[in-house]
């Protein structure tokens, strides 16, 4: 682990991490047991680049992205952990209170209170959902939302240094004092004409009249732009995006995915992309993170993991996608479900083990992350890196009994609740690289 | 759909509802035991009398023909003669309507000044102690009938220490605000509210107790929706998150529960009423089933029924205005 992390710091001088997260683990406490969403996860974002993480449903991906976001909410909480993120004037307002949070121009956002996180929302990290449909409040205007979030960012610039949650500005009084005096209303005018460029921005045809239209009356891909630029109000540094395009029909997905695209090659935002479809990893992607189990098994370039890929789920993910150039033959699906994530249930192995069709003895123990073969940033986390697959020392079939178990892990995934678990696990063998459908 | 078809359409199937509730008290007067002209005469009357009165009210004619004459009554305006009383059942209804609206305006006030507060803090505060207060108050609200309620309130703070006063009041809220209009003198108004008091807080324990489970739990409902998690992502205060978005969409449901309530409270809250011998139309409904005083019960229901189609519509447009979804 530590050579590890001495090889990234030393590796990564020139280009400038905006995000550092070590060793981050976030668990929800449930009444079944201790769900182990994410552990002792590592990241390194460097500004302006698209970073991706794939994996299955409830791999980890979306508690990671709500991480990152300080969204996740109990049962679940981050245990362990950093997440560092790169702003000098941050580090610098915080600095004389929270000692220890600060590192040079990197302020570790957990070291510091609930509401100097809240601060950062909005204005340095913004997020994209799935589902645009129910992320936005049915009885609001789409303009009046998109409005309030550009008002985060006006009253956020009108006193920059300031670290105060802005909850602790706008109190029930001032809510009170709103509904009686039009005056008083939290969002601007200024705000809602900036609200209606925001949509003209991305693509809205008549965003005066669109502005005032609830979101019910927009198709799913307007509401997905309308949520990017909701996003975009605040100019983040960093926007997360968590399946952005799942939702959406085939057609608009390509729309979306090259809106982001545009967007970030004119603002030079990072983004950390989050799917389960290696075709958006491919299109958009400056690095990808290969997530299983809540930790990442594979990370590097995108040449390192589309072709140099040494993890047999990273092979078994790529597998699973139709190719409909090449005759490949049959989609090869990873046999097996996606492991538990019970705390009790977990082995201290490699978590992969149990469906890998080269499991050998070594894999037993859980393995630390390998330097791999192409660019520097390639690790891997599996002995395959470090010795060839031998027959002699792979474990015998049915070594772990059933791979069939309960897909226990359904607390992994905030939104899922218990009736989508169901049928996805009669669903398996597993599909949910989500097929290449760009 | 415009507002104008929403409106013609719920406007006659409430004319409708209220025909079928004419229909079913008449029937029920029909099939029910005793001679009208009997309850209507003193005791011993002379059969002739009786036959005189019979002929009088239209007693002797066929069934059909005395339902025809009672719906062309009800069309005309001429809903019939209290039989105990010999006043026009008309008057009889409209002078206890203002205390009956009086009692569910504010029974409903307290049902919303206590409950919305204590389902928030209880939907915000899961599992904490003040969420287990608020619970234990909303089951006891719940299941504490309101007779005995009603009588406790009015021993403990009538009797006992005499905070508020007892027995029948002597003004009602037209009479005391006229007095302050003409005099300047607010006494009588206090008076009013002192008198009211208590009857509202009995009326409205169980509504209270009712709006604050709903709002707990249409609350921690909203509060696990996508757009809640969309809102704290894009740096909103929480403030506004709790209030602007998720109080605001929980209690679209709810103002339909209260107008429903207040449709039901339209009949008088008989039980409060009679304890608190509180004037509204649930006491005189009482008074009028003792004495089997069929066209002062029917004049009641039919204004009950009326009060409660009324308010159904209005509530709806009231959640189709507040939930645009439906709106179009």
């Amino acid at each position: 682990m530590t050579e590890t992390e001495m090889d990234t710091t030393t590796r990564n001088t020139n280009a400038e991490e905006i995000l550092r997260v070590s060793g981050l683990s976030t668990r929800f406490f449930t009444q079944e047991g201790q769900v182990n969403a994410v552990s002792d996860l590592d990241l390194r974002i460097e500004r302006g680049e698209v970073f991706g993480i794939v994996g299955e449903s409830g791999s980890g991906k979306s508690v990671t992205a709500r991480s990152l976001m300080d969204l996740i909410e109990p049962p679940g909480e981050i245990t362990e952990g950093k997440i560092e993120y790169n702003d000098p004037d941050l580090a610098d307002a915080v600095r004389d209170d929270y000692p220890q949070a600060v590192d040079g121009e990197y302020v570790d956002l957990l070291e510091v209170p609930a509401d100097v996180r809240e601060s950062l929302r909005g204005t340095s990290f913004s997020m994209i959902f799935q589902d645009p449909e129910s992320s936005f409040n049915p009885t609001l205007t789409v303009g009046e939302q998109l409005a309030e979030a550009v008002e985060v960012q006006r009253r956020a610039s009108a006193r920059p240094r300031s670290t105060r949650a802005k909850t602790q500005d706008y109190t029930l009084a001032s809510f009170a004092l709103s509904t009686v005096l039009p005056s008083r209303e939290y969002v601007s005018e200024e705000s809602r004409e900036r609200a209606i460029e925001l949509l003209e921005m991305v693509g809205i045809p008549d965003p005066v009249e669109r502005a005032d239209e609830y979101p019910h009356e927009y198709s799913g891909g307007m509401l997905q732009r309308a949520m990017i630029a909701q996003a975009l109000a605040g100019e983040p540094d960093v926007l997360v995006a968590d399946e952005p395009t799942t939702a959406l029909d085939v057609t608009i997905q390509a729309q979306i995915l090259d809106l982001l695209a545009e967007i970030q090659e004119e603002t030079g935002m990072t983004i950390v992309l989050i799917t389960h479809n290696l075709g958006v990893i491919a299109r958009m992607c400056d690095r990808v993170g290969v997530m299983y189990a809540g930790e990442i098994v594979e990370r590097g370039t995108l040449e390192d993991v589309f072709d140099d890929h040494v993890h047999p789920y990273t092979e078994g993910l790529l597998g699973s996608i139709p190719d409909l150039e090449g005759a490949r033959g049959r989609l090869q699906p990873i046999p097996g479900n996606v492991p538990s994530l019970l705390d009790s249930e977990m082995e201290d192995r490699c978590y992969f083990a149990d469906r890998c069709p080269n499991a050998m003895e070594d894999c037993l123990d859980h393995p630390p992350e390998y330097d791999a073969d192409g660019s520097a940033d390639h690790e891997v986390r599996c002995v395959l890196a470090e010795r060839d697959y031998e027959e002699s020392r792979a474990l015998p079939e049915g070594y772990f009994g059933e791979t069939e178990r309960p897909a226990a892990d359904k607390h992994a995934d905030p939104d899922r609740t218990e009736e989508d678990v169901q049928p996805e696990r009669a669903e398996q063998p597993v599909d949910d690289s989500g097929g290449d459908r760009l | 759909m415009s507002l104008g078809k929403f409106l013609v359409r719920r406007i006659l199937q409430g004319i409708f509802v209220i025909w079928g509730a004419i229909t079913i008290m008449f029937g029920l007067r029909a099939v029910s035991p005793g001679d009208p002209a009997n309850l209507m005469l003193a005791e011993g009357a002379t059969q002739e009398l009786v036959e005189q009165v019979r002929r009088e009210e239209g007693l002797d004619q066929p069934i059909y023909v005395q339902y025809f004459d009672y719906l062309q009554g009800i069309v005309t305006g001429d809903f019939g003669y209290s039989w105990q009383s010999n006043r026009e059942v008309e008057a009889m209804v409209i002078e206890r309507i203002p205390a009956t609206i009086e009692l569910a305006v504010a029974a409903t006030i307290v049902a919303i000044v206590i409950a919305i507060p204590l389902g928030v803090i209880s939907a915000t505060r899961r599992n904490q102690p003040s969420d287990y207060g608020a619970t234990l108050f909303s089951l006891l609200g719940i299941s504490t009938p309101n007779f005995w309620l009603g009588l406790m309130l009015i021993l403990v703070l009538g009797v006992w220490t005499g905070v508020f006063p007892t027995g029948r009041r002597p003004v009602g809220l037209g009479e005391a605000a006229m007095t302050f209009a003409q005099t300047g003198s607010p006494g009588d108004l206090f008076t009013w509210l002192r008198y009211i008091t208590l009857p509202a807080l009995t009326l409205g324990t169980y509504f209270t107790a009712l709006i604050t489970r709903l709002t707990r739990s249409g609350m921690i409902d909203e509060l696990g929706k996508p757009y809640v998690t969309a809102s704290r992502a894009k740096g909103l205060p929480n403030v506004l998150v709790r209030y602007k978005h998720v109080l605001r969409n929980t209690m679209i449901p709810i103002i339909t529960v209260l107008g429903l309530q207040m449709g039901t409270l339209m009949g008088g809250a008989v039980i409060t009423e009679t304890v608190f011998n509180w004037p509204g139309l649930g006491l005189r409904l009482i008074d009028a089933l003792d004495a089997r005083d069929w066209p002062l019960m029917q004049g009641i229901i039919l204004f009950i029924a009326v009060a409660f189609v009324v308010i159904n519509i209005v509530v709806d447009g009231l959640y189709s205005y507040l939930n645009p979804q439906v709106r179009e």
